[in-house]
């Protein structure tokens, strides 16, 4: 190589060298830039994408009847969920998710943006609850193009006997923003809750509190490392006060028909069974459903979401007597041998009131009046009592109030008084003696409960001590298996003469033996109970009565206790449309009671207990 | 002077190569842990071990050989390239592998790349720098055309790219202007930057990504790079150690033992380590040149200025790339990035260049 060319190539090798230098300064300086200056932010982020806060969801606690049957599991389903930490900003990313998941694009989109803006907190935002088979593997494959997805496992509750008790229970699902906004701080958005139920009302003791854990995830969101955790609290378990097999009667006696019936303890409140038909199926709360299933069942015209026992208020009817008995007993307006004369009807301040006996009863005393239900008798007293007489003795009774049941929404009797008419038709504002009539015998403005109506039997039953009507019967530890009890506070007994007890007791266990509901007289134990009608449409006379259509019917009513000498349950049983009481009503109550006070107590009873009422 | 200098010289080309090549066995051990790769720095190993004794023993016994043979050589190669578009493993859309059983694979692009620059300087080195008639020009534009077409149908377009610095030996001798370059560069860029906005819809735009990068990331555009800085700010002055950062022990990184094998040294030896590596290959690589300037014939001057021209490529893209500051296009980075081929050529390379050093050094 002569030298001229070597000095050639030596120059541009020079220059290549030189080029290279700048360039390798250039990776120095941004080296340098990237992992000194900006290191901070960079850290940052690498540590937001490794180390992630996560719930720890608390078992919720079990519910149990009184016997010790389990009514709930807690089951795990797959959930599709997207952490806030991973929430993508890009819409259009979302946008093609929904697309290929099958999810309606603008509906989750809007999901997305109420759980970005009103939210906060690592409870992750809920896609798809209870993943199919065919779900759980489509979210897989999208997880590995959509990277923000989690698929989880989340309890759900189980409900084994589905419509069984599906009022009393309730259910649970995701809080809604009302909720969250009224207790702001104590929840979640897209926490699940007790809706309605048990379920809501002891929802805090049986909640227990969710964890947080801090783990360490991989590229794919997969959990690698655990670094520290706080322990999830395990919420409580109830036991209720509902025995299975009673509330098995009750169900099976409504089968076909609207109505509800309430079984009380007499003797501390606790509720025994309780059943609204139609019934709902919380297990299709707990699941997945689709917003037209939701609309479906609140609109449907039968009103299945309302727990008549508790919400539905009906005019007492007949049931209403005895409570019109005891304030003229107390306002000594009638003494229990005071005598009226019933000849089928009667005139008051011009208007004719009927007695049910178109014949009319004759010469009919206390006793015979509440069991034969003459109304003429009743008509009298109301009319030698004032309006607000009748109302202070309800209010006396607990009538006016809620029972103070321990579920949700309960609605509350009403019983009407001068007071109570101004303000409610501030147009006519003005009591009329006449209306007071109606009131008598528990029609007109009269509304009660099932379940207030059974706690008036029991505290009839009681001789005047009331009882708060309950669902919990204690609280069980789960490891332990023991129950602390929630005993019933004692509440003020209510003073009637002793004698006149008597007379009262007398008149219901009549009304079985030989009155209105002797067809469902009991062989081996006395029944006590008044059979009610509540009219649904003004009637005119029988027959046209008996062409009414059936929605028109008039509501069947059937409260009472068993027994005389102990009692132990109270029960107020309501068929809508049922006719009259003794018809449809007394029969489901006999059955209550015969299961209750008879086969319950035979050491080899049956495993369905044959259920039918002796008939004379 | 006579003798050889010894191997642990920075008077030997092979030296900082073999620093380098120790450090990149450290950090495939590191990014192969707890992964389906973990025994991978074994095969690395091992193709080191063959390639280095493979490149002291061509710089004891080859004496200028090479050059006689290139012209078999690249035909050889030719059919080579042409028989992996017939019969070759497909991965990930592209062409481009032999499979070799439990040796892996072969790619035949990164042996074909050193041979046609063999070839190029060979033919090159005949003429007299200013007596290099016109039409040998175009032959010569054609031997480098030819396998580099061959590799962009595979299609793998980094490799193809860097058969481009071969073109660089004919400005060399020829009054080598820098300014000639960089407008050379402005003007090519423009025109490409014009003819993409202008020229083509977006449908074409997207056939031609999709062809030119078959793995497209799923996770959207920009995620790789992404990780792949977060890894290395991650990795701040000192680093993590080996096996202390997230981003390569989590998975964040990915294809961390080839492409993105620098983002793993970044976040675990930090800034410190960053230098180090970068200060070895800027030895290395100044070593190449001027061993070029050195060298006792022009034919071995200029397969050592284009080896070295070859290297600061992979060098350069692969370190941009890792950091964001070049597009994302695969190629690897010498000693460092997994891939057995690979290795070896870059040591058969660095053999020669070390015995031109010898025979070079010892002369003059």
């Amino acid at each position: 190589m002569n030298p001229q060319v070597r000095w050639l190539i030596e120059r541009s090798a020079q220059k290549i060298k030189w080029i290279f230098i700048l360039g390798l300064g250039f990776n120095f300086v941004y080296y340098g830039y990237v992992q000194i200056i900006k290191r901070g932010y960079f850290q940052a982020r690498a540590q937001n994408q490794a180390i992630k806060l996560r719930p720890i969801y608390a078992p919720r606690g079990i519910l149990y009847d009184r016997n010790g049957v389990r009514l709930v599991d807690n089951v795990n389903a797959y959930e599709l969920v997207i952490h806030r930490d991973e929430l993508p900003i890009n819409d259009e990313v979302l946008r093609s998710f929904a697309t290929e998941f099958g999810l309606e694009e603008d509906g989750f989109l809007n999901a997305v943006r109420t759980y970005r803006d009103e939210g906060s907190g690592i409870e992750p935002l809920a896609i798809q609850a209870n993943l199919t088979e065919a779900e759980l593997a489509l979210a897989e494959r999208l997880k590995a193009r959509f990277p923000f997805l989690s698929i989880e496992s989340s309890p759900r509750r189980s409900y084994r006997d589905n419509e069984l008790a599906g009022h009393v229970l309730g259910y649970i699902g995701e809080i809604d923003s009302k909720t969250l906004k009224r207790k702001p701080g104590s929840f979640q958005l897209g926490q699940w809750v007790g809706r309605e139920g048990v379920e809501a009302q002891w929802d805090s003791y049986l909640r227990g509190r969710d964890g947080a854990k801090r783990i360490m995830v991989n590229r794919s969101g997969d959990e690698i490392a655990m670094l520290d955790e706080e322990n999830a609290e395990v919420g409580r378990s109830l036991v209720l006060t509902l025995d299975l097999r009673l509330q098995k009667i009750l169900q099976e006696s409504f089968e076909g028909k609207k109505g509800a019936g309430v079984v009380l303890d007499t003797r501390d409140g606790a509720v025994l069974a309780m059943y609204s038909s139609p019934s709902i199926n919380p297990n299709v709360f707990a699941g997945r459903m689709s917003q037209a299933q939701v609309d479906a069942t609140i609109n449907n015209l039968e009103k299945p979401m309302m727990n008549r026992a508790i919400q539905g208020i009906y005019p007492p009817g007949s049931t209403f007597k005895l409570l019109t008995a005891m304030a003229g007993l107390e306002k000594k307006v009638i003494t229990p041998e005071t005598v009226f004369y019933c000849s089928g009807r009667k005139n008051f301040y011009g208007r004719d009131f009927r007695c049910d006996k178109e014949t009319g009863h004759g010469a009919i005393a206390l006793i015979p009046a509440i069991a034969q239900s003459c109304d003429i008798y009743f008509y009298e007293v109301a009319n030698r009592l004032d309006v607000d007489d009748i109302y202070a003795s309800a209010h006396r009774w607990g009538l006016t109030v809620n029972t103070g049941i321990d579920l949700p929404n309960e609605k509350p009797t009403r019983i009407p008084s001068r007071a109570w008419k101004a303000k409610t038709s501030p147009k006519d504002p003005k009591w009329y003696a006449g209306e007071t009539i109606s009131v008598g015998i528990g029609q007109g403005q009269v509304g009660v409960t099932p379940i207030g109506l059974a706690r008036f039997y029991a505290t009839l039953a009681n001789q005047g001590r009331p009882v708060i009507p309950h669902l919990v019967y204690g609280m069980k530890n789960e490891s332990t298996g023991q129950v602390d009890l929630t005993p019933a506070p004692p509440q003020p007994m209510i003073f009637l003469e002793p004698r006149y007890w008597e007379v009262l007791h007398e008149g219901l266990l009549q009304t079985v033996q030989s009155g209105t509901a002797a067809d469902s007289r009991l062989r081996d134990v006395d029944m006590l109970g008044k059979t009610g009608t509540a009219q649904v449409a003004k009637f005119i006379n029988r027959s046209h009565y008996l062409r009414q259509t059936k929605s028109l019917r008039d509501h069947a009513w059937f409260a009472g206790y068993a027994s005389k000498e102990h009692p132990e349950i109270a029960f107020a049983v309501l068929v809508e449309n049922g006719g009259f009481g003794a018809d449809s009503a007394a029969p489901i109550a006999a059955k209550l009671v015969k299961y209750w006070m008879v086969d319950r107590l035979q050491p080899d009873r049956p495993t369905s207990p044959s259920l039918s009422p002796s008939r004379r | 002077m006579s003798g050889m200098p010894s191997p642990f010289s920075f008077r030997n080309v092979l030296f900082p190569a073999m620093l380098l090549a120790c450090l990149g066995l450290m950090n495939i051990y590191s990014a192969g842990r707890n992964t389906p790769l973990s025994l991978l720095w074994v095969k690395h190993a091992l193709w080191l071990g063959i390639s280095f004794g493979l490149a002291f023993g061509i710089r004891q016994r080859e004496g200028g050989q090479a050059f006689q043979w290139s012209i078999p050589l690249y035909v050889l190669s030719l059919v080579v390239l042409i028989l992996v578009l017939g019969f070759g493993k497909t991965i990930g859309g592209s062409t481009r592998w032999f499979s070799l059983g439990f040796l892996g694979t072969f790619q035949p692009s990164e042996v074909a790349k050193w041979i046609t620059l063999l070839l190029a300087s060979h033919f090159l080195g005949q003429y007299q720098p200013d007596r290099i008639p016109k039409y040998f020009l175009i032959i010569f534009s054609a031997t480098i055309l030819v396998p580099m077409s061959l590799v962009f149908l595979q299609p793998d377009l980094g490799m193809a790219l860097s058969f481009l610095p071969i073109f660089i030996l004919v400005p060399l001798v020829r009054s080598f202007r820098f300014k000639s370059v960089v407008v050379a560069l402005i003007a090519l860029s423009l025109t490409g930057f014009w003819g993409w906005k202008q020229g083509l819809k977006p449908y074409q735009k997207e056939r031609i990504m999709t062809f030119l990068n078959p793995s497209k990331d799923l996770r959207g555009p920009g995620y790789q790079i992404n990780q792949s800085r977060i890894a290395i700010g991650n990795g701040g002055l000192w680093g993590h150690g080996i096996g202390g950062g997230t981003q390569t022990q989590l998975n964040f990184i990915p294809v961390k033992t080839t492409d993105f094998v620098f983002s793993v040294w970044a976040e675990e030896h930090g800034y410190i380590g960053v230098c180090v590596v970068l200060s070895l290959f800027g030895l290395l690589i100044t070593r190449m040149l001027d061993i070029g300037i050195r060298a006792r014939t022009l034919e071995e001057s200029y397969f050592a200025i284009g080896a070295a021209c070859i290297f600061s490529l992979h060098f350069f893209v692969n370190i941009g790339m890792v950091i964001g500051a070049l597009p994302n296009k695969g190629m690897a980075l010498p000693f460092f990035s997994y891939g057995g081929t690979q290795t070896l050529a870059f040591c058969l390379v660095l053999g020669l260049l070390s015995g031109i050093e010898h025979r070079g050094v010892a002369k003059s």
